[in-house]
Protein backbone atom coordinates (compact mmCIF):
# COMPACT_ATOMS: atom_id res chain seq x y z
CA UNK A 1 0.00 0.00 0.00
CA UNK A 2 1.35 3.53 -0.70
CA UNK A 3 2.52 5.52 2.06
CA UNK A 4 3.48 8.82 0.01
CA UNK A 5 1.56 11.90 1.62
CA UNK A 6 -0.56 13.22 -0.90
CA UNK A 7 -0.32 17.43 -0.61
CA UNK A 8 -2.74 18.37 -3.90
CA UNK A 9 -5.39 17.60 -5.62
CA UNK A 10 -3.06 17.76 -8.38
CA UNK A 11 -0.50 15.87 -7.09
CA UNK A 12 -4.18 13.08 -6.96
CA UNK A 13 -5.15 13.28 -10.52
CA UNK A 14 -1.26 12.99 -11.65
CA UNK A 15 -0.86 9.65 -9.52
CA UNK A 16 -4.16 8.22 -10.98
CA UNK A 17 -3.15 9.11 -14.57
CA UNK A 18 0.35 7.54 -14.07
CA UNK A 19 -1.62 4.65 -12.89
CA UNK A 20 -4.15 5.05 -15.59
CA UNK A 21 -1.31 5.29 -18.03
CA UNK A 22 0.60 1.84 -16.62
CA UNK A 23 -2.77 -0.24 -16.60
CA UNK A 24 -3.58 0.96 -20.22
CA UNK A 25 0.22 -0.24 -21.11
CA UNK A 26 -0.10 -3.49 -19.55
CA UNK A 27 -3.52 -3.84 -21.10
CA UNK A 28 -1.70 -3.24 -24.47
CA UNK A 29 1.21 -5.80 -23.66
CA UNK A 30 -1.33 -8.60 -22.77
CA UNK A 31 -2.87 -8.06 -26.06
CA UNK A 32 0.41 -7.65 -27.89
CA UNK A 33 1.93 -11.00 -26.27
CA UNK A 34 0.72 -13.81 -28.10
CA UNK A 35 2.54 -15.62 -30.81
CA UNK A 36 2.32 -14.31 -34.77
CA UNK A 37 1.02 -17.82 -35.89
CA UNK A 38 -1.66 -20.56 -35.53
CA UNK A 39 -1.13 -23.48 -35.62
CA UNK A 40 -4.43 -24.91 -36.02
CA UNK A 41 -6.03 -22.87 -38.17
CA UNK A 42 -2.29 -22.96 -40.44
CA UNK A 43 -2.35 -19.13 -40.71
CA UNK A 44 0.13 -15.99 -39.49
CA UNK A 45 -0.71 -12.81 -38.48
CA UNK A 46 0.70 -9.97 -40.85
CA UNK A 47 1.75 -7.37 -39.79
CA UNK A 48 -0.38 -3.88 -40.00
CA UNK A 49 -0.56 -0.27 -39.47
CA UNK A 50 -3.49 2.47 -39.51
CA UNK A 51 -4.04 6.07 -40.11
CA UNK A 52 -7.09 8.02 -39.64
CA UNK A 53 -7.33 11.84 -41.42
CA UNK A 54 -9.24 13.90 -41.36
CA UNK A 55 -11.84 12.31 -44.02
CA UNK A 56 -10.48 8.68 -43.81
CA UNK A 57 -9.09 5.76 -42.10
CA UNK A 58 -6.24 4.46 -44.06
CA UNK A 59 -5.33 0.48 -42.56
CA UNK A 60 -2.09 -0.56 -44.27
CA UNK A 61 -1.23 -4.64 -44.27
CA UNK A 62 1.96 -6.27 -44.84
CA UNK A 63 1.69 -9.19 -46.97
CA UNK A 64 4.59 -10.66 -48.23
CA UNK A 65 4.30 -14.10 -49.75
CA UNK A 66 0.92 -13.79 -50.80
CA UNK A 67 -0.73 -14.03 -54.22
CA UNK A 68 -2.79 -10.83 -54.84
CA UNK A 69 -5.98 -12.55 -56.30
CA UNK A 70 -6.62 -14.46 -53.17
CA UNK A 71 -6.09 -11.29 -50.79
CA UNK A 72 -9.57 -10.62 -49.39
CA UNK A 73 -10.54 -7.59 -47.11
CA UNK A 74 -13.95 -8.14 -45.20
CA UNK A 75 -15.78 -6.15 -42.82
CA UNK A 76 -17.23 -8.77 -40.03
CA UNK A 77 -19.03 -6.01 -37.70
CA UNK A 78 -19.25 -2.24 -37.74
CA UNK A 79 -16.32 -1.42 -36.72
CA UNK A 80 -13.83 -4.37 -37.65
CA UNK A 81 -12.39 -5.76 -40.52
CA UNK A 82 -11.00 -9.19 -41.42
CA UNK A 83 -8.14 -9.68 -43.93
CA UNK A 84 -6.74 -12.43 -45.39
CA UNK A 85 -4.21 -14.61 -48.39
CA UNK A 86 -3.32 -17.10 -49.70
CA UNK A 87 0.50 -17.43 -49.62
CA UNK A 88 2.37 -18.70 -52.73
CA UNK A 89 3.47 -21.65 -51.61
CA UNK A 90 3.13 -23.84 -47.36
CA UNK A 91 5.25 -21.73 -45.14
CA UNK A 92 6.92 -24.50 -42.44
CA UNK A 93 8.47 -24.06 -38.70
CA UNK A 94 11.40 -25.73 -40.53
CA UNK A 95 12.00 -23.04 -43.55
CA UNK A 96 12.78 -20.92 -40.14
CA UNK A 97 14.86 -23.30 -38.67
CA UNK A 98 12.92 -23.91 -36.16
CA UNK A 99 12.87 -27.91 -34.71
CA UNK A 100 10.90 -27.46 -31.71
CA UNK A 101 7.38 -26.36 -33.33
CA UNK A 102 5.16 -28.31 -35.58
CA UNK A 103 3.17 -26.96 -38.16
CA UNK A 104 2.66 -25.47 -41.96
CA UNK A 105 1.10 -22.19 -42.24
CA UNK A 106 -0.56 -21.27 -46.06
CA UNK A 107 -2.59 -17.71 -45.09
CA UNK A 108 -2.03 -14.55 -43.67
CA UNK A 109 -4.98 -13.85 -41.38
CA UNK A 110 -5.76 -10.90 -39.14
CA UNK A 111 -8.86 -8.80 -37.53
CA UNK A 112 -8.44 -5.32 -37.19
CA UNK A 113 -10.68 -2.68 -35.39
CA UNK A 114 -11.25 0.59 -37.35
CA UNK A 115 -10.79 3.08 -34.24
CA UNK A 116 -13.22 5.75 -35.62
CA UNK A 117 -16.87 5.30 -37.21
CA UNK A 118 -16.66 4.52 -40.98
CA UNK A 119 -18.88 3.59 -44.04
CA UNK A 120 -17.69 0.02 -44.42
CA UNK A 121 -20.09 -0.05 -47.52
CA UNK A 122 -17.39 2.26 -49.03
CA UNK A 123 -13.83 0.70 -49.10
CA UNK A 124 -11.30 1.17 -51.85
CA UNK A 125 -8.59 -1.69 -51.76
CA UNK A 126 -5.20 -1.37 -53.51
CA UNK A 127 -2.55 -4.21 -53.13
CA UNK A 128 1.23 -3.05 -54.19
CA UNK A 129 4.75 -4.37 -53.44
CA UNK A 130 2.67 -7.02 -51.13
CA UNK A 131 1.53 -3.93 -49.12
CA UNK A 132 -2.49 -3.84 -48.98
CA UNK A 133 -4.25 -0.52 -48.85
CA UNK A 134 -7.71 -0.39 -47.28
CA UNK A 135 -9.54 3.38 -47.62
CA UNK A 136 -12.53 3.96 -45.31
CA UNK A 137 -14.45 6.70 -45.74
CA UNK A 138 -15.33 8.15 -42.20
CA UNK A 139 -18.89 8.47 -40.64
CA UNK A 140 -18.91 12.20 -39.15
CA UNK A 141 -22.10 11.37 -37.05
CA UNK A 142 -21.41 14.29 -34.72
CA UNK A 143 -20.91 17.39 -36.64
CA UNK A 144 -20.94 20.74 -34.28
CA UNK A 145 -21.67 24.06 -36.42
CA UNK A 146 -20.12 26.76 -35.30
CA UNK A 147 -22.41 29.99 -35.30
CA UNK B 1 25.43 2.08 -15.72
CA UNK B 2 28.21 2.13 -18.58
CA UNK B 3 30.30 -0.27 -16.28
CA UNK B 4 27.32 -2.72 -15.93
CA UNK B 5 28.35 -3.47 -19.36
CA UNK B 6 31.11 -5.95 -20.42
CA UNK B 7 32.48 -6.83 -23.99
CA UNK B 8 33.72 -10.25 -23.68
CA UNK B 9 36.50 -10.94 -26.82
CA UNK B 10 36.32 -14.12 -27.88
CA UNK B 11 38.99 -13.45 -30.80
CA UNK B 12 41.39 -10.85 -31.49
CA UNK B 13 39.86 -8.07 -33.26
CA UNK B 14 41.17 -6.21 -35.88
CA UNK B 15 43.20 -3.07 -35.61
CA UNK B 16 42.06 0.68 -37.58
CA UNK B 17 38.80 -1.08 -39.42
CA UNK B 18 35.56 0.37 -40.36
CA UNK B 19 32.65 -0.19 -37.66
CA UNK B 20 29.36 -0.45 -38.57
CA UNK B 21 26.44 -0.88 -36.88
CA UNK B 22 22.98 -2.77 -37.25
CA UNK B 23 20.29 -2.43 -34.86
CA UNK B 24 16.38 -2.71 -34.81
CA UNK B 25 14.71 0.29 -35.86
CA UNK B 26 12.47 1.75 -38.61
CA UNK B 27 12.23 -1.28 -41.68
CA UNK B 28 15.17 -3.20 -39.70
CA UNK B 29 17.00 -1.65 -42.47
CA UNK B 30 20.31 -1.94 -40.04
CA UNK B 31 19.17 -5.30 -38.81
CA UNK B 32 18.60 -6.98 -42.15
CA UNK B 33 21.74 -5.31 -43.82
CA UNK B 34 24.30 -6.13 -41.45
CA UNK B 35 22.63 -9.87 -41.24
CA UNK B 36 22.87 -9.69 -45.30
CA UNK B 37 26.59 -8.66 -45.09
CA UNK B 38 27.39 -11.82 -42.36
CA UNK B 39 26.29 -14.04 -44.64
CA UNK B 40 27.65 -12.90 -47.81
CA UNK B 41 31.12 -12.30 -46.71
CA UNK B 42 32.01 -15.50 -45.44
CA UNK B 43 35.10 -14.35 -43.92
CA UNK B 44 33.02 -12.40 -40.66
CA UNK B 45 33.41 -14.54 -37.35
CA UNK B 46 32.13 -13.54 -33.94
CA UNK B 47 35.04 -11.43 -32.37
CA UNK B 48 32.94 -10.70 -29.15
CA UNK B 49 29.78 -10.25 -27.02
CA UNK B 50 28.29 -8.16 -24.93
CA UNK B 51 27.47 -9.36 -21.51
CA UNK B 52 25.14 -7.34 -19.25
CA UNK B 53 22.46 -7.48 -16.55
CA UNK B 54 20.94 -4.58 -18.23
CA UNK B 55 19.76 -6.12 -20.95
CA UNK B 56 16.54 -8.42 -20.90
CA UNK B 57 17.15 -11.80 -19.63
CA UNK B 58 17.42 -13.15 -23.32
CA UNK B 59 19.59 -15.40 -25.26
CA UNK B 60 19.92 -16.17 -28.82
CA UNK B 61 20.01 -20.10 -29.33
CA UNK B 62 22.17 -21.24 -32.70
CA UNK B 63 22.43 -24.95 -33.05
CA UNK B 64 21.71 -25.26 -29.43
CA UNK B 65 24.02 -22.98 -28.10
CA UNK B 66 23.71 -19.85 -26.26
CA UNK B 67 24.53 -16.27 -28.02
CA UNK B 68 24.18 -13.21 -26.57
CA UNK B 69 21.62 -11.01 -28.75
CA UNK B 70 24.62 -8.46 -29.05
CA UNK B 71 27.76 -9.67 -30.70
CA UNK B 72 30.19 -8.24 -32.77
CA UNK B 73 31.41 -9.61 -36.00
CA UNK B 74 34.57 -8.93 -37.88
CA UNK B 75 37.55 -9.49 -40.68
CA UNK B 76 40.80 -7.67 -41.08
CA UNK B 77 38.64 -4.53 -42.66
CA UNK B 78 34.94 -4.22 -40.73
CA UNK B 79 33.99 -4.54 -37.11
CA UNK B 80 29.99 -5.32 -37.23
CA UNK B 81 27.80 -4.67 -34.43
CA UNK B 82 24.76 -6.62 -34.69
CA UNK B 83 21.25 -6.50 -32.37
CA UNK B 84 19.57 -10.14 -32.76
CA UNK B 85 16.55 -8.17 -30.43
CA UNK B 86 14.92 -5.34 -30.23
CA UNK B 87 16.72 -2.59 -27.87
CA UNK B 88 14.99 -1.66 -24.75
CA UNK B 89 14.72 2.03 -24.89
CA UNK B 90 16.21 2.91 -21.57
CA UNK B 91 19.35 0.87 -22.23
CA UNK B 92 20.24 2.79 -25.34
CA UNK B 93 22.91 4.85 -24.17
CA UNK B 94 24.62 2.37 -22.04
CA UNK B 95 25.18 -0.25 -24.75
CA UNK B 96 25.72 2.26 -27.67
CA UNK B 97 28.73 4.13 -25.48
CA UNK B 98 29.75 0.78 -24.36
CA UNK B 99 30.19 -0.48 -27.95
CA UNK B 100 32.28 2.66 -28.89
CA UNK B 101 34.81 2.87 -25.88
CA UNK B 102 35.41 -0.95 -27.00
CA UNK B 103 35.51 0.41 -30.94
CA UNK B 104 37.88 3.73 -30.26
CA UNK B 105 40.28 0.90 -27.74
CA UNK B 106 40.34 -1.02 -31.41
CA UNK B 107 41.64 2.39 -32.96
CA UNK B 108 38.75 2.40 -35.29
CA UNK B 109 38.90 4.83 -38.15
CA UNK B 110 35.28 5.13 -38.92
CA UNK B 111 31.97 4.27 -36.89
CA UNK B 112 29.10 3.64 -39.62
CA UNK B 113 25.30 3.51 -38.49
CA UNK B 114 23.16 1.54 -40.76
CA UNK B 115 19.88 2.46 -40.74
CA UNK B 116 16.29 4.08 -41.87
CA UNK B 117 14.53 7.26 -42.62
CA UNK B 118 10.57 6.37 -42.81
CA UNK B 119 8.39 7.81 -45.58
CA UNK B 120 4.49 7.44 -46.23
CA UNK B 121 3.44 5.61 -49.01
CA UNK B 122 6.53 3.62 -49.28
CA UNK B 123 5.25 1.63 -51.31
CA UNK B 124 4.83 4.26 -54.35
CA UNK B 125 8.48 4.93 -54.38
CA UNK B 126 10.41 3.17 -57.16
CA UNK B 127 13.78 4.77 -56.46
CA UNK B 128 15.08 4.90 -52.64
CA UNK B 129 16.98 8.06 -51.67
CA UNK B 130 19.90 8.25 -49.15
CA UNK B 131 20.69 10.59 -46.50
CA UNK B 132 23.25 10.99 -44.08
CA UNK B 133 24.42 12.63 -40.96
CA UNK B 134 27.67 13.07 -39.57
CA UNK B 135 29.63 13.69 -36.62
CA UNK B 136 32.14 16.30 -37.85
CA UNK B 137 32.28 18.61 -40.96
CA UNK B 138 35.19 16.94 -42.21
CA UNK B 139 33.24 13.16 -42.08
CA UNK B 140 29.73 15.39 -43.27
CA UNK B 141 32.37 16.80 -46.26
CA UNK B 142 33.05 12.92 -47.09
CA UNK B 143 29.72 11.95 -47.90
CA UNK B 144 28.95 15.08 -49.94
CA UNK B 145 31.79 13.77 -52.47
CA UNK B 146 30.05 10.72 -52.72
CA UNK B 147 26.67 12.41 -53.63
CA UNK B 148 24.68 11.19 -50.81
CA UNK B 149 22.46 13.73 -49.36
CA UNK B 150 22.58 15.87 -46.11
CA UNK B 151 20.10 15.35 -43.28
CA UNK B 152 20.38 19.31 -42.68
CA UNK B 153 17.97 19.51 -40.21
CA UNK B 154 15.57 17.75 -37.78
CA UNK B 155 15.48 15.16 -35.27
CA UNK B 156 16.93 12.06 -34.63
CA UNK B 157 15.82 9.06 -32.70
CA UNK B 158 17.52 5.80 -31.27
CA UNK B 159 20.73 3.97 -31.62
CA UNK B 160 22.15 6.18 -34.04
CA UNK B 161 21.16 9.20 -32.51
CA UNK B 162 23.21 8.64 -29.51
CA UNK B 163 26.54 7.02 -31.86
CA UNK B 164 26.64 9.95 -33.65
CA UNK B 165 26.65 12.75 -30.57
CA UNK B 166 28.96 10.51 -28.49
CA UNK B 167 31.11 9.95 -31.39
CA UNK B 168 30.85 13.85 -31.80
CA UNK B 169 32.17 14.35 -28.07
CA UNK B 170 35.08 11.67 -28.46
CA UNK B 171 36.19 12.78 -31.69
CA UNK B 172 36.09 9.73 -33.37
CA UNK B 173 34.77 10.12 -37.12
CA UNK B 174 31.16 8.93 -37.05
CA UNK B 175 28.19 8.79 -39.76
CA UNK B 176 24.59 7.66 -40.22
CA UNK B 177 23.50 6.07 -43.33
CA UNK B 178 19.77 6.54 -43.87
CA UNK B 179 17.48 5.26 -46.66
CA UNK B 180 14.12 5.91 -47.17
CA UNK B 181 11.99 2.64 -46.19
CA UNK B 182 8.65 1.65 -44.52
CA UNK B 183 7.89 2.49 -40.62
CA UNK B 184 6.58 -0.74 -39.55
CA UNK B 185 7.74 -3.36 -41.89
CA UNK B 186 10.42 -5.34 -42.65
CA UNK B 187 12.11 -3.63 -45.71
CA UNK B 188 14.53 -5.60 -47.37
CA UNK B 189 14.78 -3.34 -50.62
CA UNK B 190 16.47 -0.36 -48.04
CA UNK B 191 18.54 -2.73 -47.02
CA UNK B 192 19.99 -3.37 -49.93
CA UNK B 193 19.87 0.33 -50.74
CA UNK B 194 21.71 0.93 -48.22
CA UNK B 195 24.57 -1.62 -48.66
CA UNK B 196 25.35 -0.43 -52.20
CA UNK B 197 25.56 3.07 -49.96
CA UNK B 198 27.94 1.15 -47.84
CA UNK B 199 30.41 0.85 -50.63
CA UNK B 200 29.40 4.20 -52.05
CA UNK B 201 31.44 5.88 -49.28
CA UNK B 202 34.15 3.23 -47.83
CA UNK B 203 34.23 0.79 -50.05
CA UNK B 204 33.02 -2.34 -48.42
CA UNK B 205 31.55 -4.01 -51.24
CA UNK B 206 28.67 -6.89 -50.49
CA UNK B 207 26.13 -8.39 -53.28
CA UNK B 208 22.79 -7.38 -52.77
CA UNK B 209 21.09 -9.76 -55.18
CA UNK B 210 20.15 -12.33 -52.69
CA UNK B 211 19.07 -10.05 -50.48
CA UNK B 212 16.56 -8.83 -53.33
CA UNK B 213 15.46 -12.55 -54.21
CA UNK B 214 14.89 -13.34 -50.52
CA UNK B 215 12.92 -9.80 -49.34
CA UNK B 216 9.60 -11.66 -49.38
CA UNK B 217 11.08 -14.52 -46.88
CA UNK B 218 12.47 -11.89 -44.96
CA UNK B 219 9.53 -9.69 -44.63
CA UNK B 220 8.09 -13.10 -43.14
CA UNK B 221 10.45 -13.94 -40.55
CA UNK B 222 11.08 -10.52 -39.71
CA UNK B 223 7.28 -9.86 -38.48
CA UNK B 224 7.70 -10.56 -34.66
CA UNK B 225 11.16 -8.40 -34.18
CA UNK B 226 9.56 -5.72 -36.33
CA UNK B 227 6.62 -5.91 -33.78
CA UNK B 228 8.88 -6.08 -30.47
CA UNK B 229 11.22 -3.15 -32.26
CA UNK B 230 7.54 -1.05 -32.47
CA UNK B 231 7.09 -1.14 -29.16
CA UNK B 232 10.25 0.29 -28.38
CA UNK B 233 10.08 3.04 -31.09
CA UNK B 234 6.67 4.01 -29.23
CA UNK B 235 8.63 4.72 -25.76
CA UNK B 236 11.47 6.43 -27.66
CA UNK B 237 9.03 8.79 -29.11
CA UNK B 238 10.78 7.74 -32.44
CA UNK B 239 7.56 9.79 -34.26
CA UNK B 240 9.68 13.19 -33.05
CA UNK B 241 11.46 12.46 -36.17
CA UNK B 242 8.94 13.37 -37.91
CA UNK B 243 8.68 16.76 -36.12
CA UNK B 244 9.50 20.23 -37.42
CA UNK B 245 12.79 21.51 -35.19
CA UNK B 246 12.22 25.44 -33.84
CA UNK B 247 16.09 26.17 -33.82
CA UNK B 248 17.50 28.50 -31.55
CA UNK B 249 20.97 29.57 -33.45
Amino acid sequence: MSTRKRHSIFEIMDEYFENLEEWAERFRESLIERPSWNCRACTMEPLRDIMVTHDKVIVTVDLPYSEENTVQVKPVSKDTIEISAKMKRKVSFDDFGITHYKGEFQKLHCQTRIPVPVHMDRMEVRFKKGILEIHLTRKHEHEISIE
Amino acid sequence: MDGDIKIVERKKAPEGAVMLFGFPDVGLVGVIAASHIISELKNLDEVAYMDSKLLPPLIVLHEGLPHSPIRIFGNHEILLAVSETALPEDVIYPVMHALIDWGKKKNVKMMISLSGIPVQDRQDLEELKAFAAASSPETLKLVQERGIEILKEGYMVGPQAVMLQYCATLGVPALTLLVQCFFNYPDPEAAAKILEQLANVVGIKVDVSKLLEKGEEIRLKGRDIMKRTQQELTKMKKTQEYDIPLYVS
